[in-house]
């Protein structure tokens, strides 16, 4: 059981502030629009405890993320959760995430995403629900880089998903 | 005759722009003046002036002065029913110039009491759902009845003081006012529930391992004098829960009464050790005293588990003392398993000691104790030789929190004793920064209820300090690492942060309570400014010599902002206002590039642009002494065979080295054959040194560092012209990363895309 994980929802007041190495909820998800390729690379980083958590209240208790007992079917889990919770409109439509793959930065979990064939970039719309279910204060920053532009999001519970147009 | 050369040269070609400008704005309505904007304006309007108490120099000044509070208390935890009660007696000592009508004495247990303020600040939204279990706690169960029973308020006479709560503090009204140099003794005695820390994620209280022993780490248990100081009278803003203490200096008598089979280390020096220990444990503490490579174990886990099974009704009280400390806690439980070690302070010696249970190992018999050991040592080198008689680290579930000479850190195996990476580093890296806390604040007494980043920050910047210096003495603790995996330091690492939504962001002088993103705000960015001013902006020589002398003269002291800020300048002499002002005071973030590249070759034939200006201004070629002509490669008076023209081939320049430099001197003279304009943009706001590194076609490179001043009299572009012997095939500023740029894509010419981590890391999984 992780008791504190549960009572995060209980605290309206986290004092996550006591703690030096813990914890702010926050995950950063950068998107950049590569138009030679027609790519929309995804890069999204997670805290790997809270992903853990995520994981192992949904599917499996013993899912256990970057150590020896990681087994492949845990990477399928960080990878539907993962879709589950990031999608993403181009141009008002909703458009297929390919998951290349994850790997391990410290005590973060990277993954790494791709969304094909974008030959124009009109509009992105992102939802990014990931952990909000675990904890009311997680953040989902997005940063999106076009040839011509920067934009952020920052996405919490109140707002999922946010639109970002380019003219 | 040379007077009238160097006139004419700036007439033709620096004025010529100038005076045309003059004649257009003439003619149109005059611009309004506006109020100094620059970046490197001093910070005279937001420092207050030096006075008496703090000096310009960023010191303690002559008149400066700091309250006493000394406490004798009686202490007993009640286990069965996880109640903690005290009677304390506080003699508190005005050495202010001011009469006091009054004390303010905090009571931060309040936070959690039934009618706290600190949720109703919170703003609260409807959950998509909720676990039934949380359902049932929120809107169902009854609260917890946490907060002080304060029973009884009393002079020293044992006659009773009138007392007002107002939430977390509690004013006393004495009978008189209490003149400068006067003492007040009163004595309070109170009771309180402790809350499980782990489901309140609170800073002290109890957790429940899997036998039904309770571990308890207790903070913040009794009540507490607030600060007087100079520049905020009583420090009397409230314990909403996030903002940390303001704690007065004093001296402590506790004595602390727990059930008999308790193991318990607290703040101070124990006094009736010989009481207390066996035989057999006197023998170990004496061991540990000399062991100065490995912890030896006081408590064994093998006694630990043993003393798990029973739950003994018997009392025994251990007696500590403590002297110039901040604050007490102490940590208790039947559970513990203890070891120590030494380490090498000044001419002396003090010790490391750990208390954890047997869910810790294996990881902490391993560590934990090196960790304390290794953090005295780096902060030590840092500031000043560790004061105190020990250090100790307890192991809290999911908690670290500090105070003096005790901490509480997390970082646990799973049960099935597997520990990953981030486990082991967590451990290790909470560890060095709870320690890290005896020097700042606990030392270098900070306010941290006004500027958490005052202790966070210089405590997390000098943790990185102490965490490379933690995998050089163990490189088998971090394999196969080569260095230790900081979080928090180097500049990149901040980059994602400053680069986020501006309405998401707050200075490091904001009020911790009022920023959006905590552990980045008062921690990361704070303790990567200074990593950057120490590696960058200032050197390490200059940097740690300012940042010794800081600590020093504020050791036992209580500081400001400004008394740090002053103080590194004041022992460096590097002005850093603007760095002060730009990374402290703005949400401002770096991004500097090469913007444009022009290539020049010599000749001494007049060009289109020169001649211009001469005829615009009068002048006849004539008129000119000898010049030297650059000409841009994409202009029209650039001629191929200007290309492979030599020094010596330019006639102006050949005549006067022929009248000027003695022959014997010619063979040292530079043969610079190509020239550059490189024109440098900042679409950031900070201001910082242009790192540029030179390329050559040789294979060779250079690098050349230009000041963070360069920009201030150009905000956005400035340019340099760079004569060289050597082909130039790349420029690239910050080419090692160190200034937290947030767009490197401007930062090298020609323009050149990196592979970038998405492709990198996609063209590794195809090759797997």
């Amino acid at each position: 059981m992780k008791y504190f994980r549960i009572s995060l929802l209980l605290l309206i007041f986290p004092l996550i502030s006591a703690t030096s190495a813990h914890k702010f909820y926050v995950s950063i998800t950068k998107i950049e629009y590569v138009k030679e390729k027609k790519s929309l690379q995804i890069i999204t980083k997670i805290f790997t405890d809270d992903i853990e958590d995520a994981l192992q209240q949904r599917y499996d208790p013993s899912i256990s993320l970057d150590t020896k007992k990681e087994t492949e079917t845990a990477d399928e889990y960080v990878q539907k959760y993962i879709l589950q919770k990031l999608n993403i409109k181009v141009n008002g439509k909703p458009v297929q995430l390919n998951y290349i793959g994850k790997e391990y930065d410290v005590d973060m979990l990277v993954a790494y995403i791709e969304v094909a064939n974008i030959t124009d970039l009109k509009s992105l719309e992102v939802e990014n629900k990931i952990l909000m279910e675990m904890f009311p204060e997680q953040q989902n920053i997005i940063h999106l880089k076009t040839p011509n532009s920067r934009k952020s999001l920052m996405l919490d519970k109140d707002e999922p998903n946010g639109v970002l147009k380019f003219n | 005759m040379r007077l009238f050369n160097s006139f004419l040269l700036t007439a033709l070609f620096l004025l010529a722009g100038a005076v045309s400008a003059q004649d257009e704005t003439d003619s149109q309505k005059r611009e309004p003046g506006h109020y100094n904007t620059n970046r490197f304006k001093q910070l005279y309007e937001e420092f207050s002036t030096p006075n008496m108490f703090r000096t310009a120099s960023g010191a303690p000044g002559p008149s400066y002065y700091q309250q006493q509070a000394d406490y004798v208390m009686d202490i007993e935890l009640d286990d069965k029913n996880k109640k903690l009660s005290g009677f304390e007696t506080i003699t508190y000592t005005n050495n202010s110039p001011d009469v006091l009508e009054y004390l303010w004495v905090q009571l931060d247990q309040n936070k959690r009491a039934k009618d706290s303020k600190s949720p109703l600040i919170e703003p609260s939204d409807a959950l998509p759902g909720d676990m039934a279990g949380n359902f049932v706690k929120n809107y169902m169960g009854t609260p917890f009845e946490g907060g002080f029973n304060i029973l009884e308020v009393k002079d020293a006479k044992g006659n009773p003081l009138k007392h007002i709560i107002n939430q977390t503090m509690m004013r006393i009204d004495m009978p008189k006012k209490l003149s400068p140099g006067e003492k007040f003794v009163f004595s309070i005695k109170w009771w309180y529930n402790i809350n499980d820390h782990v489901v309140d994620r609170a800073r002290s209280g109890y957790e429940t391992f899997e036998d039904g022993n309770r571990g308890y780490v207790i903070a913040q248990f009794y009540p507490r004098m607030a600060v007087y100081n100079d520049v905020e009278g009583w420090q009397n803003s409230q314990f909403w829960g996030r903002d940390e203490f303001a704690l007065p200096f004093g001296n402590f008598e506790v004595n602390i009464t727990v059930p008999a089979d308790h193991i318990l280390d607290a703040t101070g020096e124990l006094q009736n050790r010989k009481e207390i220990f066996t035989k057999e444990m006197m023998n170990r503490y004496e061991a540990a005293q000399k062991s100065y490579d490995k912890p030896v174990v006081i408590v064994t886990q093998a006694e630990a588990e043993a003393a798990s099974k029973g739950f003994s009704t018997a009392k025994r009280t251990w007696k500590f003392k403590a002297e110039n400390v901040r604050d007490y806690a102490f940590a208790t439980s039947r559970r513990y398993i203890w070891d120590m070690m030494a380490v090498k302070m000044g001419s002396g010696s003090v010790i490391a000691v750990s208390l954890y249970p047997p869910e810790s190992n294996p990881l902490w018999e391993d560590w934990s104790t090196r960790a304390v050991a290794s953090t005295l040592k780096t902060y030590s080198r840092m500031t000043f030789d560790y004061p105190y008689s020990k250090a100790i680290s307890v192991s809290a579930k999911n908690q670290g929190m500090e105070y003096p000479m005790i901490c509480w850190n997390y970082g646990r195996p799973d049960k099935d004793g597997t520990i990953s990476d981030r486990t082991k580093y967590g451990m290790i890296s909470v560890i060095i920064h709870e320690v890290g806390h005896n020097y700042f604040p606990m030392i270098v007494n900070s306010d941290e209820r006004q500027w958490t980043w005052m202790d966070e920050g210089l405590n997390t910047f000098t943790q990185y300090v102490a965490e490379q210096d933690f995998g050089e003495e163990y490189p088998e603790a971090i394999a196969p690492n080569k260095k230790y995996p900081s979080r928090r330091g180097p500049a990149k690492n901040i980059v994602d942060y400053m680069a986020g939504d501006q309405s998401q962001l707050a200075p490091i002088m904001t009020k911790g309570l009022n920023t959006y993103n905590f552990g980045a705000n008062a921690y990361a960015k704070p303790a990567t400014a200074l990593n950057i001013l120490r590696e960058t902006i200032m050197g390490r020589e200059l940097f740690d010599f300012a940042f010794k002398t800081y600590a020093n003269r504020w050791m036992f002291k209580h500081p400001t902002p400004e008394d740090f800020f002053r103080t590194m300048e004041d022992a460096s002499a590097v002005d850093l206002d603007w760095y002060w002002r730009e990374w402290f005071y703005t949400t401002d973030y770096v991004d500097i590039g090469v913007k444009e590249v022009k290539k020049f070759y010599v000749t001494s034939k007049i060009n289109t642009e020169a001649r211009q200006m001469m005829e615009a201004n009068g002048i006849k070629e004539s008129d000119l002494p000898p010049l030297v002509y650059f000409v841009r490669e994409d202009s029209e008076d650039f001629e191929e065979s200007m290309r492979n023209v030599k020094i010596e081939d330019v006639k102006t320049l050949k005549e006067y080295i022929a009248d000027n430099i003695p022959v014997e001197e010619r063979a040292n003279l530079k043969n610079p054959s190509y020239f550059y304009e490189i024109t440098f943009e900042k679409p950031g706001g900070i201001p910082m040194p242009i790192i540029l590194q030179l390329s050559y076609a040789d294979g060779t490179s250079e690098k050349i560092t230009y000041p963070a001043e360069i920009w201030r009299k150009n905000d956005a572009s400035v340019g340099k012209f760079i004569a060289s012997e050597k082909e130039i095939t790349k420029i690239e500023v910050d080419p090692d990363e160190e200034t937290a740029d947030i767009d490197t894509s401007n930062n090298t010419w020609p323009k050149r895309k990196k592979l970038g981590a998405f492709d990198q890391f996609k063209n590794k999984t195809k090759t797997d």
